[in-house]
């Protein structure tokens, strides 16, 4: 999927770009280089990579994977998922305050301070559509249309934009923040990650692109049409992935990113979009 | 019964004794006299909580009280078993804190005293079903933590902390009184068990009672906005009071509400409603100051108040389901306030243990002069970090688990219910991650800044000469294993506790209860794997070790920069602070850098609670303005006083004339 992004960045530069298998080629590289480590740092570093993936991997098993079905099909999964995920958060921020730096404390608090604010609305849009399924998995994003009619293509529009927000935010893909730049200063996520090499670094980076293909695990689930075949299913739900990772790649090559005082407006909108699906699904549910 | 009698017993028996003994005996004694009574009281409550027994015992005291009932349910010998546990542990860690105040002319023997009695009345407030005895021993209560707190009373800051602590808690004793003496006028009895029917028999007497006694209880356990002077009371304590205080004592407000409730049984809608929204409040209003506190203790006993709320939503959860007559959200909501009862109590003490054991050695509470002490303190760094995990609720630990069965709760209240519920309920979830995602903020702003990174005052880091001694990371030690377990595996807690729920539930069907044991067998699993993923990788990064080479951190191309470029810890959630700006009163103090060469220049920044700034420090100057009308009337004149004693005299005869006769 970075491979994918990749890619059409380059196609929208005009140039040939690398494979797209390269950042597996990158985390192998990674994997077998040795460590630099900073004087500063303490267990807590050398422990936050090993719980970030770890984390990673385990909300994976609660994230649908194709046609709704999740390995572990349990009720109110979202739950599980979002605070394993802070698990890893929480560590890759005592991480980061860990080496002593100021950029690396400036990233923690920028990455800490937005995951407030999505946290909310993603429960909120979630809880919403369990209202209106009344079913906890994330099977519920397959009936969004058989329980509310016209409303449901609203509804899984503004719950995929949703989605789609949070995912550049939590993936810190532009234009809340550019993955590619070099200037410390502005990053969020890459400048929490400026001291970890090797091994540590390679884990680091595949947990992000997992939690990535998680994101965008679930909004495919949300778009794949439900009357179709299962091997039908499992083509589209390939196709929606690739055309999303080509959508995040079209997006950063249109776009540059927004300031930080502007990122909360971005944000706003995430919840904004979750308060409107609560509002449709009370309406269809009590509405006349 | 006999068990608890003597347990009792014991306990004054080593509260008198702790006096004569040496100054390094003191918490000694405490601390064996607490073991044994610790274990005299487990026995009777165990066997309580798990085979739903009912111990009762009838003492005819004196004409005034009659006869007083005690009565250990498993509601009662919940809250025993986490008095009596925690205090054991406090008593251990106080050992280890006290050292350091040592031939220091302090006074060791009525601080041990009133430690004591502290216990002591704590778990008589908790088994008493007699109204008017209840209200003694929770007066002994409050006035001994209150000698507990001005431990240190030469100072000023913590004299006045513990004159506003008094203040609070009479203005509680006096809704509490007003609840049982209405309830006295009622049934015409002082014994709980006279209580019930009529409360039952009447609804919206029950109402008001419950209302009342919600205020009272509520002041004890420091829901907003009645909760100020809990940020003032904690800090100033020594730390295993503060734990003490914060883990325990004021879990006997929540015993009072909760107990109200059970003589209410079915509560009304709306008064369901208002707990659940003050909760909601509670919750919000704890963390976000706990956020912008730069004082360690101050955090932890902000985040004491988030944690109020998160239990008042459980139980606010639990009303709501009983009034609208569902089952398993009540179940739902009722085990999750009471299993975070519990966890609180155990990662609050175990937060509390390592603020103080920050303090013990540096001899500050201020973050913003600490960091970089995991180096010198490993072992308390780290179990104050394990303590932080499971206050943000996170898995694997026991946080996680009670705040999943509020979530899960409200899931399924806001299904096919009315349109209000369906709001309120999606509101309440989102406010409830929210909270946690503070929580994650707060507390990694707390871990990193005390412990890791560089130190950012040298000679308080080199004044730091050991790790904490044993007496003090063993209890921790203790705890923090203790939230893990729970954390593991849930399902055997929330079996053995189902007694404590279904008292409130009266659930006609067997279904509930399983319903819920289910849904833990499964968090029980997921978590596992989570550990074992853990595990694994761990093992991996051993066996496939590479090359280290250690260098200094990252400074973009700076190599010399030092420990003050480091970000603070009100520069770590500025920018999330700088999007509420409207909700703080900020008090700043400027000194301007002047001239060419400027010589000095200062720059302070003080956060103050919104309630105390707005609403009780007007509502004080009004009082005061208020009563100083009547200062004339006190003139100091002796022959003007004995006046006044006569007109009284004279005018309550003239009343019993007219309206005697």
């Amino acid at each position: 999927m970075l491979g994918v992004i990749k890619k059409t960045k380059a196609f929208f530069a005009g140039r040939k770009g690398v494979s797209i298998w390269q950042p597996y080629r990158d985390i192998m590289k990674l994997f077998q280089k040795g460590y630099v480590i900073s004087e500063t740092t303490s267990w807590v570093f050398w422990f936050a990579p090993v719980v970030i993936f770890a984390t990673t991997l385990f909300a994976a098993l609660f994230a649908p994977l194709t046609c709704g079905l999740s390995i572990f099909q349990i009720p109110a999964a979202f739950i599980i998922f979002a605070y394993s995920l802070s698990l890893g958060k929480f560590f890759a921020l005592l991480a980061a305050m860990d080496t002593g730096s100021s950029f690396e404390g400036m990233g923690a608090a920028r990455e800490a301070c937005f995951s407030t604010i999505v946290e909310p609305a993603f429960f909120i849009a979630m809880a919403s559509i369990i209202a209106l399924t009344n079913d906890m998995t994330f099977m519920s994003f397959l009936n969004i249309l058989d329980d509310s009619g016209v409303y449901g293509y609203i509804i899984i529009l503004l719950l995929a934009l949703t989605l789609f927000i949070m995912m550049l935010i939590e993936c810190c893909r532009v234009p809340v923040d550019d993955p590619t730049t070099h200037l410390e200063l502005t990053m969020i996520h890459e400048v929490m990650v400026l001291d970890n090499s090797g091994a540590d670094l390679a884990l680091i980076n595949w947990a992000s692109a997992i939690k990535m293909f998680l994101f965008e695990s679930l909004i495919a689930t949300l778009l794949i049409p439900t009357n179709l075949e299962i091997w039908q299913m499992v083509l589209a739900y390939i196709a929606i992935i690739t055309i999303l990772s080509m959508i995040i790649g079209v997006v950063e090559s249109s776009m540059a990113r927004f300031r930080m005082t502007h990122v909360f407006e971005f944000i706003f909108i995430m919840t904004i979009t979750a308060l409107i699906i609560l509002a449709l699904v009370t309406y269809r549910i009590y509405g006349s | 019964m006999e068990l608890y009698f003597t347990s009792l017993g014991i306990l004054l028996l080593g509260a008198f004794s702790s006096i004569f003994v040496k100054e390094h005996w003191k918490f000694k004694t405490c601390s064996a006299f607490l073991f044994v009574s610790m274990l005299l009281m487990l026995v009777p409550s165990l066997e309580s909580i798990f085979t739903g027994r009912i111990f009762e015992y009838n003492i005819y005291l004196s004409q005034i009280l009659g006869n007083v009932n005690f009565v250990i349910d498993p509601l009662a010998a919940f809250f025993i078993v986490v008095i009596s546990v925690m205090s054991f542990m406090a008593s251990i860690y106080a050992n280890g804190y006290l050292k350091q105040y040592y031939n220091k002319q302090m006074n060791l023997s009525s601080h041990s005293f009133f430690f004591i009695l502290l216990i002591l009345s704590m778990l008589l407030v908790v088994t008493s079903h007699n109204a008017l005895f209840f209200l003694i021993v929770w007066e002994i209560m409050s006035l001994s933590s209150f000698f507990l707190v001005i431990f240190e009373g030469e100072k000023k800051e913590v004299l006045s902390a513990g004159i506003k602590y008094l203040v609070y808690m009479h203005l509680s004793v006096i809704f509490i009184i007003t609840t049982f003496a209405l309830l006295n006028i009622k049934s015409g009895s002082l014994n709980f068990i006279d209580f019930e029917p009529v409360l039952q028999a009447n609804k919206g007497f029950a109402n008001t009672v419950f209302l009342l006694a919600f205020l009272g209880f509520g002041i004890k356990a420091g829901f907003v906005p009645f909760h100020n002077w809990l940020p003032d009371a904690h800090p100033v304590a020594p730390s295993h009071v503060s734990a003490l205080m914060s883990g325990v004592m004021i879990k006997t407000g929540i015993y009072g509400i909760l107990r109200v409730l059970y003589f209410i049984g079915v509560p009304s809608k709306f008064v369901a409603y208002t707990v659940f929204a003050i909760a909601l409040i509670t919750a919000m209003y704890g963390i976000l100051y706990a956020l912008a506190q730069r004082d360690l203790k101050k955090l932890l006993a902000y985040s004491s108040i988030e944690n109020i709320g998160i239990i008042g939503l459980g139980i606010g959860l639990g009303m709501i389901g009983l009034a609208f007559g569902k089952p398993l959200v009540a179940m739902l909501g009722f085990a999750g306030a009471v299993l975070h009862i519990l966890n609180h109590s155990i990662f609050k003490c175990l937060m509390f243990f390592g603020a103080g054991a920050v303090y013990c050695k540096t001899h500050t509470k201020d973050m913003e002069v600490l960091g970089g002490l995991i180096k010198k303190m490993p072992k308390a760094a780290t179990l104050f970090i394990l303590g932080s995990i499971a206050i943000c609720a996170l898995p694997p630990f026991n946080g996680f688990i009670s705040e999943f069965l509020i979530y899960f709760g409200m899931l399924l209240g806001m299904l096919n219910t009315n349109i209000a519920m369906l709001i309120l309920f999606v509101v309440a979830i989102a406010g409830l991650a929210m909270v946690g995602t503070m929580a994650m903020l707060c507390f990694t702003k707390a871990t990193s800044i005390t412990f890791l990174g560089q130190p950012r005052d040298i000679t308080i880091y080199e004044h730091v000469k050991e790790d904490i001694s044993k007496s003090m990371w063993m209890p921790m030690s203790f705890l923090a294993v203790l939230t893990l377990l729970i954390g593991l595996f849930p399902q055997y807690l929330v079996k053995n506790l189902m007694s404590v729920f279904t008292e409130f539930v009266k659930a006609p069907c067997i279904f509930v209860p399983l319903n819920v044991l289910k849904l833990m067998n499964t968090i029980s699993f997921c978590v596992l794997v989570l550990c074992g993923f853990i595990i694994a990788l761990i093992l991996f990064k051993k066996i496939v070790r590479k090359k280290t080479d250690k260098y200094s951190t990252w400074g973009c191309g700076y190599n010399k920069g030092n420990s003050h470029v480091q970000y603070t810890g009100a520069s770590y959630v500025s920018l999330f602070l700088s999007t509420l700006k409207p909700l703080f009163k900020r008090v700043t103090h400027i000194k301007k850098p002047k001239e060419l060469f400027p010589k000095e220049a200062h720059y302070e920044q003080n956060i103050e609670d919104i309630e105390e700034a707005y609403i009780v420090k007007p509502l004080l100057k009004w009082d005061e303005s208020f009563l100083s009308k009547f200062e004339r009337i006190q003139s100091g004149n002796i022959q003007q006083y004995i006046l006044y004693g006569l007109i009284f005299l004279v005018l309550s005869i003239i009343c019993l004339l007219v309206f005697g006769g």
